[in-house]
């Protein structure tokens, strides 16, 4: 018997190598270079004609099989697409939580009506998603949702309030976590519920965070009809759909890109603190841990490819506090001893970075899935 | 030596972090070995005493003190020696295998002798002969240029610290090339790996059973951090040996972290076995002592190789 076997390695040589070129024409210079003079509403549109650059390319939804309009490529090119994104300073596209959240729920969940509906335009960047899971009251505790959808003919009236939803000012739709069988136990009551943004009740407001920026909104929904073909999964089954999301929000992707900012950080502090002993075994070690936030991610890529689940769930599974602790560190440092020149960056990047053990599952969410879903401690 | 010559992709993206199909074979082999012989049984029954429980006929009669040795196209890469030993520092086994193992590799000398052979490593202050202080066994002068001998071991004092290793100290360390003392320094890193992984799995089976206010230790969420934080180490340590061993410039620093954080998950196994912990029965200290002796051992060499 003979088989072709492709070449990995000079595949995705191939494919970095393609990208680079990509990237090196595609990234618009107004972005590059005048980035600092753009107003937040010009930065905006930037980032949404991104989404559509990266369609047209052929680099949007690298991984998402190619029935759906993806790339069909694996974790490893979207690992090295992300990097080199970073590295060329391209913007950062609204379509985030659509290609790495949405979409493989969908994929994985979903019906093929609703597949053929959303995903489309998830991948060329005309509709951009958000995801409305935490509350005020649900926070860590995700399974204390009280938005409630109550049953009407053909569907649900949605009420109640999310927070901490990233992009809900520029999305056309929301994935939303509701009650929908307010007598169930805890975890049998939630439904996954697709949610149109553009209609009457649904009210956003801005939430600004300590470093200034606006990233999160509060969205409040009243008496918001969703049909019963917008909802992922059985009623009930919410809790098993919005499992599998939290699984691909800690996952790969995301870390890809916040190696590339940790990494421009530490070496901005190589840069400045580099010649002084004082700190010469605390940059060591940043340095170290930031090389290893990569290569955590490439042998992540590589365990998912050949298949080995127990190696993969623990190699995934400390990923997140991999990066966000090591983040903290990295601005710790700069605020405190960069040159005041650049107090502006340090500052913003400290505050900013206060939020990453907390967002999409707390450092102590995270080391309680190592405890009890990796080392099988009892709850 | 064609060994260390190092996958050198143009960009660096084809860079694998997975052993090749010899380095996975010879860590699964050895983790059955060393499975088989102790039924993993705790380190302390063993670690002591005069028979260990993997005699070296059964090491070298299945060959597995020449396994990196160079023959064809397909031997052993540095990112294969790590697997196998971190498979072998499981075990924690008092066995010269992996020092005859890089010793073989890297001197034509060492490879004409039949038992065991090891080296001297540098201290600082004079150096230390992993077993030597086991009958027989054979010192290799030089590691990765051509000539150099084996002697016998000189006389001198018990190595008090890394018990596993049954060392002696000896007035001068063994000449290694660059590229031998980086790979001798993963594959001493990789071993304690294996023995963190062993102290981590004990740790988890300890709170599981050990009950205090009518449950396990183990279901109190601070000792549940302290096993994830120990978890998140030795990851770390792991993934700090792959970037070393595929990545040359990185080799030193890369183990001395990988050791670091391998001492930090040893702390932690120490800490959740309570009062049992810090007993010398329970034994989880001879992986910690090989650690420290390890750590001092690879920071001298970084230093000397700088």
């Amino acid at each position: 018997m003979t088989t072709t076997t492709l070449d990995p390695v000079r595949d995705i040589e191939q494919f970095a190598a393609d990208a680079e070129q990509f990237l090196s024409a595609a990234v618009p210079s107004r972005w590059k270079e005048g980035r600092g003079t753009l107003t937040s509403h010009e930065m905006d549109e930037l980032r949404r004609q991104w989404d559509f650059i990266l369609w047209e390319g052929g680099y949007s939804g690298l991984s998402i099989p190619t029935e759906y309009g993806g790339r069909g490529l694996g974790l490893a090119e979207e690992i090295v697409f992300h990097v080199l994104a970073g590295k060329a300073q391209a913007p950062d596209g609204l379509a985030r939580i659509g290609k790495s959240l949405v979409t493989p729920m969908l994929i994985a969940l979903g019906t093929e009506q609703q597949r053929t509906q959303y995903i489309p335009s998830i991948m060329n960047g005309q509709e951009v998603w958000c995801q409305g899971f935490s509350e005020p009251q649900a926070g860590s505790d995700l399974a204390n949702i009280q938005a409630r959808a109550r049953r009407v003919d053909g569907g649900y009236l949605l009420n109640g309030s999310k927070t901490w939803t990233s992009f809900a000012q520029h999305a056309r739709r929301c994935f939303v976590l509701a009650q929908t069988q307010p007598d169930a136990g805890r975890y049998r009551n939630l439904s996954m519920l697709l949610v149109d943004m553009d209609q009457p009740g649904v009210s956003i407001s801005d939430i600004r965070q300590i470093s200034g920026a606006v990233h999160f909104a509060e969205t409040r929904f009243e008496n918001v009809f969703v049909p019963d073909t917008d909802r992922v999964g059985d009623d009930g089954d919410g809790w098993k759909v919005a499992m599998r999301v939290l699984g691909d929000e800690r996952g790969g992707i995301e870390t890809a890109a916040r190696y590339v900012e940790i990494r421009s950080d530490v070496d901005a502090l190589l840069d400045v603190l580099g010649d002084d002993p004082t700190f010469a075994s605390l940059l060591r070690d940043l340095d170290i841990r930031t090389e290893l936030v990569h290569w955590q991610l490439m042998k992540v890529a590589d365990l998912e490819a050949a298949g080995d689940e127990g190696a993969l769930a623990r190699a995934g599974a400390v990923l997140k506090l991999m990066w966000s602790e090591l983040w903290q560190d990295v601005t710790r440092l700069g605020v405190a001893h960069a040159p005041v020149t650049q107090q502006k960056h340090w500052s913003y990047q400290y505050l900013e970075s206060r939020a990453v053990t907390i967002y999409g599952g707390s450092s102590e969410i995270q080391r309680n899935i190592l405890a009890e879903r990796v080392l099988g401690l009892p709850k | 030596m064609t060994t260390t010559e190092q996958q050198k992709p143009a960009t660096g993206y084809a860079m694998t972090t997975l052993p090749n199909e010899y380095g996975l074979m010879g860590a699964e082999g050895i983790a059955d070995l060393v499975k088989r012989a102790t039924s993993h049984a705790p380190i302390a029954t063993y670690v002591e005493e005069p028979e260990p429980p993997i005699s070296w006929a059964a090491i070298s009669d299945a060959g597995w003190d020449l396994v990196g040795i160079v023959e064809d196209e397909s031997c052993a890469t540095a990112r294969d020696l790590v697997a196998i030993a971190k498979a072998w520092g499981y075990g924690s086994i008092p066995q010269p295998l992996l020092p005859s193992v890089l010793a073989k590799r890297w001197s034509a000398a060492a490879r004409e002798v039949n038992g065991p052979v090891t080296f001297a490593l540098p201290l600082g202050d004079g150096a230390l002969v992993p077993f030597g202080a086991v009958d027989g066994i054979m010192v290799a002068s030089t590691l990765g240029a051509p000539g150099g001998a084996v002697t016998e071991v000189p006389t001198g004092e018990i190595d008090g610290l890394d018990l596993v290793g049954r060392g002696i100290h000896a007035p001068a360390a063994t000449a290694f090339t660059a590229d031998a003392g980086r790979e001798v320094a993963l594959v001493l890193a990789a071993d304690v790996l294996g023995g963190a992984e062993r102290l981590l799995a004990d740790s988890v089976t300890f709170v599981n059973e050990r009950e205090q206010f009518g449950r396990p230790v183990g279901s109190f969420q601070a000792v549940k951090h302290k096993l994830a934080t120990a978890t998140v180490d030795v990851e770390a340590a792991d993934t700090a040996l792959i970037w070393g061993a595929q990545q040359q410039v990185n080799a030193f620093r890369g183990a001395l972290f990988a050791v670091d954080r391998c001492i930090d998950a040893a702390e932690v196994a120490v800490h959740v076995h309570g009062g049992l912990g810090f007993t010398w029965e329970v034994g989880l200290h001879f992986p910690l002592r090989k650690m420290l002796s390890v750590r001092r051992i690879i920071e001298r060499m970084e230093r000397d190789h700088a």
